[in-house]
């Protein structure tokens, strides 16, 4: 009994300061702002209370709907290619650092440059790449197929893809490391014992690597539905907040800040609507996290 | 002789309290435009030693998030002084959620200003004044003087001679138009530049505000087919073509026009002082036709109506409203001063824009129609990029922003 | 030793597979290093000259724009602020941050899950969304144009992912080492300070770099709570190139490239404990 009180305090110990800041900081004027979704509003001030009405317009009434669906198609290509591309390929460049190719060290050191640019930066250098006499298009005429060459960010069909790919330069390197830890720590034994019994590379990675770093995977899964469903700064710099071209890479982000805050130029925020859709961001990344936790921590092998 | 000791008291407090308000007051005043900043220091001190005693302490923000963070430090019950506000829409924002003191009362020299500019200082739910207008600004074509030299062309006065001075700099290995289609506003500045003339300018906008035709009209259509007339002497794959590119492509003489406003005159002089550029009006289908130009007020001085400072405010804005501030922004800005009577002697540039507007029509969706969600500048611009990418037909274009408008727009819901 | 893919006694399949992998490094490389040396070389240019050429190499390395940035504009002063912002926000950021992970990942008890959960929720939605309420929570605290709005806020942003990725990691440290640290007698503080803490160094290392870089690149909350000049930060002062029409991209780059000197030295220090992580998991 006694042991278990102290154990308590413990617990109370480690966790309290985070919790404090956490809730008074983040929660308390999240659940503030979100809590305005459910009132109508003139301007900038507070009407009366309407009930779910903000969420019937954003679902069932022009313009929101089309505006809506739209945004969460492209969200869930966010999603669909990052979590493809990108961290398939960030657990592929983990496992061959973790195995020491030539010049392992010096990558490590590397990879995670491209994180560490500034957004401002990032959106006008790719810009530059990008743009119809840019870089990339350069390359294409170079290797004699000027044929190639598109508007990477002004064609409704690619804009969404350029971007997501500038996405992947600049974030790659993080899945890698942390799949990299998580490699690093898995213990030699397994590994080495495995080694001996003639197992080939193949089977060691899918039996006994991938199994042991489901928790990074899960991470890296839990970090990249969030940042999928919450994309905003990347568009906002290399498309703009209507999601240009014709809001083909408009995405849920945009959508809640243009219409809970206005675009820069036009009045009249809607921030109840906005904030319905804010409401419906949160609870949608909640449903998918818990879901991916669930479902990946079945798989977890405890060691 | 407790009362004799609390009328000292109170008498010594007054004089301190009115020493205080004699020794200083500080405004705080809040602007969008960072590039302006030193030079309003200028003005402000000149402001500062016409009224002692008050002192202006300026912050410049980020355009893009100006409005967020005036709302919130609004909204949170403190914020500047004094601010830029913007037009239309933008000032009904705040006028309506009453953040804003109405002028009328403060700042009487309002009553000599332009109806036009008023207009976008003015609420349209109460038809009272909540700001100085600032500057207006025009849309037309900027071309450059030295390849219309060098190829011997006259600037163009109908659509057809425009068309063919296009051909000839497209040919002469120029970039006819520096033009793209990367930010959507871009394009509806292009809009507001050539189509008035197309559309039936201001008989059309009377028209559709009152609701008696709507987008879908075929004189507004027709004005976008006009339009499309010119993606030939864009430039290559102009979809991906931002406006940085295009300033950068005019101010390196590499482009011989570009559809742009009065408020680019400043950046393209700073940059390449030898630019020898002209500017014409959007040119129309016959000779001898009126060219009209979409004129819009770009915004506001306007007064916190929580501000505990409002005898120091209102000094300020009527300085605002003075001809020296009017004079700055022709002289120091090259912006088109709102303020009546501004000397425009000094500046040829500032005369020309206002001569081109003889014949002048509101810049229409930014006029009329940025009030509600979705505004018409949104629609425009995202439907006009699948438009000029060929995605969507002219017909297209006027539908979606027609239904966009009609889903709060009173006048179009009536059948 | 063990680990490595062993090239002499490799299949042709496998050295072709190693070759491909090696070439992908290297492009990537590029595709790294070009974009810093465009950003670099571009603060030595004039803005006329970066949007007409924007590739080519300046004229001469003229350090006349650092002196601009640095001196005129006062950068020297926002440098400064933002080292010390970021530094104190990371101090509490790393020790309340890895100090919960250990409360959520270490026990057993019925509240854990609301707890993680609680943690979990606070990454789900921009705190940019919330800006009206908190600039209202921040304004009776009286903490508005005061450094520790942002601070907190900072803090705020970055503990629930610091959390989630340390109690992660710290979920997988087996229970036997605790174990025999408790049998010697160790306070939980001290399992945690010299038994867990040592084993999670290279997530450490990545927390520390994952939240640092937007903390130091955020400008939005500084612009909305930071207006006296004296508490500017850099991200702030870089939003003054950036005008209605026209952005000063010369000076723009100048200070980007001042901006990214800590971010690079601060990663080149923290990707040491990526190799110490290596070993550790070795000797363990």
């Amino acid at each position: 009994m006694h042991k278990k009180n102290s154990e308590k305090l413990w617990i109370a110990f480690f966790v309290s300061p985070a919790m404090a800041i956490v809730v008074s900081i983040i929660l308390l004027p999240l659940f503030m702002s979100l809590f305005n979704s459910l009132f109508s509003w003139r301007q900038l001030i507070r009407d009366e209370f309407v009930g779910l009405e903000n969420f019937r317009r954003v679902f069932f009434t022009e313009p929101y709907k089309t505006r809506f669906s739209n945004a969460i198609g492209n969200n869930a290509t966010w999603l669909g290619v990052t979590m493809l591309v990108q961290n398939t390929l960030g657990l592929a460049m983990g496992y061959f650092l973790s195995r020491r190719i030539r010049g392992s060290e010096f990558y490590k050191r590397i990879i995670f440059i491209p994180v560490l640019f500034s957004i401002v930066a990032v959106g006008f250098l790719w810009g530059l790449y990008l743009k119809p006499n840019g870089l990339l298009n350069g390359f294409l005429k170079l290797i004699g197929s000027p044929e190639m060459a598109r508007a990477w960010l002004g064609d409704e069909k690619l804009a969404t893809f350029s971007i997501i790919a500038v996405n992947i330069w600049r974030w790659v390197g993080f899945p890698s490391l942390v799949f990299l830890a998580a490699i690093d720590s898995v213990p030699t034994e397994c590994l080495e014992a495995a080694w001996m019994d003639g197992a080939k590379d193949r089977t060691v990675f899918f039996r006994i690597i991938l199994p042991l770093i489901v928790p990074s995977i899960l991470i890296i899964t839990v970090l990249t539905i969030v940042g999928s469903l919450n994309v905003f700064e990347q568009i906002y710099t290399m498309a703009g907040l209507d999601g240009s071209p014709n809001y083909s890479t408009d995405t849920i982000g945009t959508l809640f800040y243009r219409t809970g805050f206005g675009s820069v130029d036009s009045g009249n925020p809607e921030i109840g609507v906005g904030s319905a859709i804010g409401v419906i961001i949160y609870f949608l990344t909640l449903a998918a996290s818990l879901v991916s936790i669930m479902s990946l921590g079945k798989q977890e092998v405890e060691l | 002789m407790r009362i004799k000791r609390i009328a000292i008291l109170a008498l010594v407090a007054t004089l301190a309290l009115g020493n205080v308000f004699a020794q200083k007051t500080e405004l705080n005043f809040w602007t969008w435009r960072p590039e302006d900043t030193e030079k309003y220091q200028a003005l402000l001190a000149s402001f500062e030693k016409q009224n002692p005693g008050v002192t202006v302490k300026i912050s410049a923000f980020k355009n893009t998030e100006y409005n967020t963070i005036l709302s919130a430090a609004l909204a949170g019950g403190s914020g500047p002084d004094v601010f830029q506000s913007r037009a239309y829409g933008g000032l009904e924002t705040f006028a309506q959620s009453g953040y804003l003191e109405p002028l009328d009362a403060w700042v009487p020299e309002l009553k000599g200003f332009d109806k036009a500019p008023l207009g976008g200082a003015t609420s349209i739910k109460d038809g009272k004044v909540y700001g100085v207008p600032f500057a207006s600004q025009t849309l037309f074509v900027f071309y450059n003087k030295a390849i219309y030299k060098e190829l011997g062309l006259k600037v163009p006065e109908t659509w057809d001679q425009f068309l063919a001075n296009l051909a000839a700099c497209k040919k002469a290995g120029y970039q006819a138009l520096a033009n793209g289609g990367k930010e959507g506003w871009t394009l509806e500045v292009m809009m507001g530049s050539l189509a008035p003339n197309f559309y039936g300018a201001n008989d059309f906008f009377q028209a559709v505000v009152a609701g008696k035709t709507n987008f879908q009209d075929p004189r507004f259509k027709g004005a976008m087919d006009k339009l499309k007339e010119l993606t030939p002497y864009m430039p290559d794959l102009f979809m991906g073509v931002s406006y940085t590119d295009m300033q950068a492509s005019f101010i390196n003489e590499m482009a011989a026009h570009f559809v742009g406003g009065s408020f680019e005159a400043g950046y393209f002089s700073s940059q390449n002082p030898k630019l020898d550029f002209g500017i014409f009006a959007g040119p129309v289908a016959k000779a001898g036709d009126p060219r009209h130009v979409s004129v819009y007020a770009d915004g506001n001085f306007s007064m916190n109506s929580g501000s505990k400072k409002k005898d120091a405010a209102a000094k300020l804005l009527k300085f605002f409203a003075s001809k020296e501030t009017g004079n700055f922004f022709i002289n120091e800005l090259k912006q088109v001063s709102a303020v009546p009577g501004a000397d425009t002697s000094k500046s040829p540039y500032i005369k020309e824009v206002l001569s081109l507007q003889k014949f002048n029509t509101p810049y229409i969706f930014l006029v009329g129609f940025r009030y509600n969600q979705p505004t018409g500048s949104a629609l425009f611009q995202s439907a006009a990029q699948g438009f000029f990418a060929g995605t969507l037909s002219s017909a297209d274009l006027c539908k979606q922003i027609q239904d966009g408008i009609a889903t709060y727009y009173a006048p179009f819901q009536k059948k | 030793m063990s680990a490595d893919l062993r090239f002499a006694s490799a299949s042709t399949g496998k050295k072709i597979l190693v070759a491909a992998v090696q070439v992908f490094f290297v492009l990537y490389c590029l595709l790294i290093f070009y974009p810093l040396f465009n950003m670099i070389m571009s603060s030595f240019k004039t803005t006329r000259e970066i949007l007409r050429f924007p590739f080519a190499l300046p004229k001469s390395l003229d350090f006349a724009n650092y002196k601009t940035v640095l001196v005129d504009r006062g950068f020297g002063r926002f440098f400064f602020n933002s080292l010390w912002m970021t530094g104190t926000t990371m101090a509490f950021v790393l020790l309340f941050g890895s100090m919960a992970a250990y409360g959520v990942s270490r026990y057993t008890y019925r509240l854990r899950t609301t707890v993680y959960l609680v943690f979990l929720s606070g990454i789900m939605l921009p705190l940019k969304a919330a800006v009206i309420p908190l600039f209202i929570i921040m304004k009776r605290l009286d903490f508005v144009n005061k450094p520790i709005s942002v601070i907190l806020i900072f803090i705020a942003m970055s503990l629930p992912s610091t959390i989630f990725i340390l109690s992660g990691f710290m979920k997988a440290i087996p229970k036997d080492l605790e174990y025999a640290a408790r049998i010697d007698g160790c306070s939980d503080w001290m399992i945690y300070r010299h038994v867990v803490m040592p084993v999670v160094t290279p997530a450490i290392a990545l927390v520390t770099i994952y939240n640092s870089v937007p903390v130091w690149n955020d400008f939005f909350f500084p612009l909305v709570f930071l207006q006296d000049q004296k508490f500017k930060t850099l991200p702030l002062g870089l939003t003054n190139f950036f005008g209605q029409y026209s952005t000063d991209w010369s000076l723009l780059f100048t200070a980007l490239s001042l901006a990214i000197l800590p971010m690079l030295l601060l990663y080149a220090f923290m990707a040491k404990y990526f190799i110490k992580g290596m070993t550790a998991g070795a000797v363990k």
